[in-house]
């Protein structure tokens, strides 16, 4: 048969390899910067800047571990993901039958509904800080407004334009590198803080310490990850790029995390280390409070940054976390799920989704501050319970042969993934215990 | 299953799985009553059965895990179970057969009459036809709390809420473990009754091992058909799980078209390695049609259409089409090629069939041949089509030599602008299913 003339194909199968490789990762990136983004949330700004403003440069050493550490989890959870192209819940209840899981999701839910108060709340204290520019912004405005844009974006939004408005809030986070900069830090100091791990041994210190630790490495991020490369698609053979995006994120985040500490150790710390006799330490016991301290030590562009920063880790994350626990409690459960359903179609998924917003913000605008922080409290000490269960599970599932195939630990790395799970995991436990038995109000 | 007035403990007659799991195990010899340890499981030789006969019971003793053969079992009751004699079989680690705890429950199964998949929460199981039966699997609320215990708690509640229970024979089990040849023939069995989109959905849905495991599991004309029907990322994922020779046969039993578009997104050198592992011909075509972009007519044809010679005869012609027409695509236009394949005519099944048996085709086609070329853009196909209001428009080179069909179902695919609906995690898949039920 005579061959007819071929019209010349276009592009893909013709492009050099280095091409192919990048378009590769591109496609690929994104859930781990988008999870380690949303890991530093109001709780963890909170604490970031407490551990500035009240010890200095001094933990900076700590941040180095626990990069390495949340790499390690991240790292196994999105190898999860690719592998076997299921969610971390699903894994959980396949292999751990429904009581565990059941367990572990009403841990889940219970730190989760805490951890979107204290979202809110984070909005509540940037306002006034907002309200000095434009009085009618104070929480009652915008704590509703931040609850119907967070609602309608996540719902009726594309996920191509969604993933582009969290990057979009990922770069803001890039404020509080400037803020660090803006305060003009002694960097030689910082570096050998930084680099030199020591220890100060008193009560205060280590429960920070611990809060530092437990902030970081969150219980949410090892779903969401693992549900993100599900969901992006991922398999094994892409598997490389997407560590690599677990590795960035988790070194922006903590990159971030450093310099909030060090805008607040070397505004307010200083300030109160210099004090003269007599003279008032500047305390900060919320992050509200760091931003407001910073105005006078450094300038109000310095101040607005960081309670722009805030606002925008508040948005995010309260976009994030309450939909993706509604969703992995309707997936466990067999409920429908998914925002591409009309509300008729998931009536479990939505009314979950706006409860939890809902029960979340009303906190923050109803309860009294001082019930608020019983409730973020708390919310905490069930992350702390939390966690090494989950690690625990994590670990058991990636190093099963029959879920994970070839791709389980190796031995190495099962020593730094145990280890990580026996400080992390013991370390919050005593804090734990400690925050129950003390009372005490840890950060 | 409360006792009646005489205290006698009623006999099980149907029940729950999770309800009889944990439940005492006695022997009785001679009217003594010795506890021998908690029941732990049941087994399943025959899953391919309707209903499915429980062949052991799984006793978790003080010595490990024992199984007893059903013929011990003498009573059942609330009060627990009694054998005839002590469990002493261990059961191999391999063992092949089904257990309904350790293999069936929280694991995902396909309802082939709901078509959809589904989490197993509990399992109904029933005293029938003189055996105790695997009757039903319960993915509904009722179930998950039975199995997290509220039935002790709340019973009541529990009858209230609606049953979601699917009978044994609608379930096709997916399961993690290596499957067995049991199992394999069992799914396969079931999930062939589904319609191939309606199969494509289910694995869709499915995470990308199971998907896999699922059309490995699926005769190559089945998993063709479906194949047909997925989405190319799917497409793409499950190919490459598969070795290279079963995805070639099922690329072969592919529609031309779908096959070109499915080998056009595959990198170059696994393109090649498909195509040699097919039938020459089969290759030939493919490796043709995939030169053409997507979005033309070259990358819409298809090469499988009927072409008779004009000389024959209606009723040599209708004998032929008899012949071909189980295996073709598109039978409802007929062309007319010499012998060097240049489209001399077309002529359409309706005038095949009401034409005097004895004419020639060449006195009955249609010389007036409406075609495109290769490069013509898709719009302008579909346009052509349209206007004609054609089934199928043929696509010829410029010196009129016959090279595929646009049928009219892809014309009308390539137009359609693709909707920007891709939400957030998890929805893509699932997004199929709704615009499919949304469009009927």
């Amino acid at each position: 048969m005579q061959k007819p003339e071929r019209e010349k194909r276009s592009v893909a199968a013709r492009r050099p390899k280095l091409w192919r490789q990048l378009l590769m990762f591109f496609s690929v990136i994104g859930p781990g910067i988008i999870t380690a983004n949303a890991d530093n949330d109001v709780g963890g700004i909170q604490t970031y800047s407490i551990a500035g403003a009240q010890f200095g440069y001094s933990m900076l050493w700590l941040l180095i571990p626990v990069t390495v550490a949340l790499i390690v989890t991240q790292e196994m959870c999105a190898r999860m993901g690719a592998v076997t192209g299921k969610g971390l819940a699903d894994l959980i209840r396949e292999n751990f039958g429904v009581r565990v899981t059941a367990i572990v999701l009403l841990l889940f839910v219970l730190s989760d509904l805490g951890n979107t108060a204290a979202e809110f709340a984070g909005i509540a204290f940037a306002s006034p800080i907002f309200a000095q520019y434009l009085p009618f912004l104070n929480k009652f405005v915008l704590v509703p407004l931040a609850a119907v844009f967070v609602f309608t974006m996540v719902t009726r939004g594309n996920y191509r334009i969604v993933e582009k408005v969290f990057f979009a809030f990922c770069v803001v986070y890039l404020a509080y590198v400037a803020s660090g900069f803006l305060v003009h830090p002694p960097w030689h100091e910082i570096l050998l803080q930084t680099i030199l791990p020591h220890f100060v041994p008193t009560q205060a210190y280590i429960l920070t310490a611990i809060g530092v630790i437990g902030t970081t490495i969150s219980p949410w991020m090892q779903f969401y990850i693992q549900s993100s490369v599900v969901e992006k698609g991922i398999r094994i053979k892409e598997y490389p790029y997407s560590r690599i995006d677990v590795i960035t994120g988790a070194v922006i985040t903590d990159v971030i995390a450093f310099f909030i500490v060090v805008a607040c150790g070397a505004t307010i710390y200083a300030h109160n280390a210099h004090l003269a006799p007599g003279g008032r330490p500047l305390s900060v016991s919320t992050a509200g409070d760091v931003a407001t301290a910073l105005a006078p030590l450094a300038g109000k562009y310095a101040s607005l940054l960081f309670a722009f920063g805030l606002l925008n880790a508040a948005i995010f994350t309260a976009s994030i976390l309450p939909l993706s626990t509604a969703y992995y409690v309707c997936e466990a459960f067999g409920f429908q799920s998914g925002v591409e359903n009309r509300f008729s179609q998931a009536p479990v998924f939505y009314s979950f989704y706006a409860a939890l917003i809902v029960i979340g913000g009303g906190i923050v605008l109803v309860a009294s501050d001082a019930l608020q922080n019983v409730i973020i409290f708390y919310s905490q000490v069930l992350n702390g319970v939390l966690l090494p269960l989950v690690l625990v599970l994590m670990l058991l599932l990636v190093n099963n042969k029959r879920i994970m195939g070839k791709y389980t630990n190796n031995l190495a790395f099962n020593v730094i993934a145990w280890a990580t799970v026996v400080i992390v995991g013991g370390l919050t436990f005593i804090s734990t215990v400690q925050l129950i038995v003390g009372g005490s109000s840890g950060p | 299953m409360t006792a009646t007035r005489t205290n006698e403990p009623v006999p099980f007659h149907d029940g729950f799985v999770s309800e009889l799991v944990g439940r005492s195990v006695f022997v009785e010899r001679d009217g003594v009553r010795g506890l021998v340890g908690r029941i732990a499981d049941f087994v399943v030789e025959r899953p391919q059965d309707t209903f499915p006969h429980i062949d052991a019971i799984i006793v978790k003793t003080k010595h490990g895990e024992l199984a007893a053969p059903i013929g011990d079992l003498t009573s059942l009751d609330p009060a627990g179970l009694v054998l005839k004699k002590a469990p002493t079989v261990v059961r191999p680690p391999d063992d092949e057969a089904l257990y309904l705890v350790e293999d069936l429950f929280d694991k995902q199964i396909v309802d082939v009459d709901g078509r959809k998949v589904e989490r197993i929460n509990d399992i109904q199981v029933a005293r029938t036809g003189g055996a105790l039966r695997v009757v039903a699997a319960d993915i509904g609320v009722a179930g998950l709390l039975r199995r997290l215990g509220a039935a002790k708690v709340a019973p009541a509640l529990i009858e209230r809420i609606p049953r979601a229970l699917i009978a044994w024979d609608n379930v096709a089990p997916l399961h993690d473990l290596s499957p067995t040849q049991i199992r394999l023939s069992v799914t396969e069995h079931r999930l062939s009754r589904l319609h191939p989109s309606e199969l494509a959905d289910i694995i869709g849905e499915l995470s990308a091992q199971d998907a896999a495991r699922v059309v490995g599991s699926l005769d190559d004309e089945t998993a063709a058909d479906a194949f047909e029907h997925l989405e190319p990322d799917v497409q793409r994922s499950i190919i490459d799980d598969l070795g290279t020779e079963r995805a070639a046969d099922i690329i072969e039993e592919m529609d031309s078209d779908d096959a070109a578009d499915l080998l056009g997104d595959l990198p170059e050198d696994r393109q090649n390695e498909l195509l040699a592992e097919m039938d020459a011909q089969t290759a030939d075509d493919l490796r043709e049609l995939v030169a053409y972009a997507d979005d033309t007519a070259g990358g819409l044809m298809t090469t499988d259409y009927v072409w008779i010679f004009p000389h024959r005869t209606v009723e040599g012609t209708i004998a032929k089409i008899r012949q071909i027409a189980p295996e073709t695509e598109f039978i409802y236009y007929l062309y007319v090629l010499d012998q060097a394949e240049k489209l001399l005519g077309v002529l359409s099944l309706r005038t095949l069939l009401l034409a005097e048996p004895s004419a020639t085709i060449h006195t009955i086609m249609d010389q007036n041949i409406v075609s495109v070329r290769p490069g013509t853009s898709a719009e302008d196909v579909a346009g052509t089509i349209a206007r004609y209001d054609l089934l199928a428009c043929p696509v010829t080179d410029e010196h009129g030599m016959m090279l595929g069909i646009v049928t009219v179902d892809d014309a009308i695919d390539a137009i359609i602008p693709e909707r920007l609906t891709k939400k957030l995690p998890r929805f893509t898949k699932r997004a199929q299913r709704r615009r499919a039920e949304a469009a009927t």
